[in-house]
C-alpha cells in the first residue's frame, strides 16, 4: 500500500460523505458546505494524482477549482440571504415558490 | 504508509462526518474549517507549498468567514426535529455506495500509481505553468469572479420592483 492509494481512498470516502451530505440535509447553508467538502477531496485526488504522474498540471487545475469555488461561494451565500428574505428560512424544504 | 498520513486521513474523516452529521451549522461550519485545515496538510505532504497556502487563505480564511457570516446574520437554528424521509436516507447510502465503489480499483491497485516525486509546487513553479500554457484560463478566471461579484451585488440589494408596481 502506497501512500497515493491512501490519500486517494479517503478522498474517495470524503467525497462520498459530502455527497450524503447533500442529499440527506435540508439547511441550505450546510449543503453548501457539503459541496465544498466535495469540492476540496476531488482537489485532493487532483493533487495526489499529479505527484503520481509528475508535473504540475493537476496542481494548475486545483488553483482553477479554487477560483470557481470562490466565485461560487459569493454568489451562493447572496442567493442564500435572498431566499432567507423571501421565504423567511434557509431550508430547502420551504423555497417552493416555483413548484407546480 | 507514514504515520502523518494515517492521523491526518483520521482527521478528515472525523472533520467531514462531523461536517454533515452535526446539528448545529455553527459546528458544521467550524468541522469544515478542521477538514480545510487537513487537506492544505496533505498538499504540503505532497510538495504542494502554494497549494497549501492557498488552501488556507482563501477556504479557511475567506469562504468559510463569509459562510460562518451569513450563518450569524440569519441566526440560524438547527433543523428540526423531523428527519429528513427515510426514501431519501435509503436513495443517499446508495448513491454513497456507488461513489465508495471507485475505492475498489484504488484499493487493489488496478490503477499502476506510483509515488514518482512531482516537481515541487513552488509559487515559482505554479505562477510559470499558469502565466504561460494557461494564461487564456487565467483571463476567463478572471472575467468569472467579476460576473460572480456583480452577481452577489444585484442578489444581494433589495428587490425594487414592487415598489415600482405600487406607485
Amino acid at each position: 500500500m502506497e501512500r497515493i492509494h491512501t490519500i486517494l481512498a479517503i478522498a474517495a470516502i470524503t467525497f462520498a460523505i459530502g455527497a450524503v451530505g447533500v442529499i440527506v440535509r435540508r439547511n441550505v447553508i450546510v449543503v453548501f458546505m457539503c459541496i465544498e467538502l466535495m469540492l476540496n477531496a476531488v482537489n485532493l485526488s487532483f493533487v495526489a494524482f499529479s505527484q503520481s504522474v509528475g508535473n504540475l498540471t493537476g496542481q494548475v487545475a486545483v488553483f482553477f477549482v479554487m477560483v470557481v469555488a470562490a466565485a461560487e461561494a459569493a454568489v451562493g451565500l447572496a442567493i442564500f440571504i435572498a431566499l432567507f428574505r423571501t421565504a423567511r428560512s434557509v431550508e430547502s424544504t420551504s423555497a417552493t415558490e416555483l413548484r407546480l | 504508509m507514514s504515520v502523518t498520513i494515517a492521523i491526518l486521513s483520521v482527521c478528515m474523516l472525523i472533520s467531514a462526518v462531523s461536517v454533515v452529521a452535526a446539528r448545529s451549522p455553527i459546528v458544521s461550519a467550524l468541522a469544515l474549517v478542521g477538514n480545510l485545515i487537513t487537506v492544505a496538510a496533505f498538499y504540503a505532504a505532497m510538495n504542494a507549498h502554494f497549494l497549501a497556502a492557498v488552501q488556507i487563505l482563501v477556504y479557511a480564511g475567506a469562504i468559510v468567514v463569509l459562510v460562518l457570516f451569513v450563518l450569524m446574520l440569519l441566526n440560524v437554528k438547527g433543523e428540526a426535529g423531523k428527519k429528513s424521509d427515510f426514501i431519501l436516507r435509503v436513495g443517499a447510502a446508495i448513491i454513497a455506495g456507488f461513489f465508495l465503489l471507485t475505492v475498489v480499483p484504488i484499493w487493489d491497485g488496478w490503477l499502476g500509481l506510483s509515488n514518482l516525486s512531482a516537481p515541487e509546487g513552488t509559487v515559482r513553479a505554479i505562477g510559470k505553468l499558469v502565466y504561460t500554457d494557461y494564461v487564456y484560463c487565467f483571463e476567463v478566471a478572471s472575467i468569472l469572479i467579476l460576473i460572480a461579484v456583480v452577481g452577489a451585488v444585484t442578489l444581494g440589494r433589495r428587490a425594487r420592483i414592487p415598489n415600482i408596481a405600487s406607485e
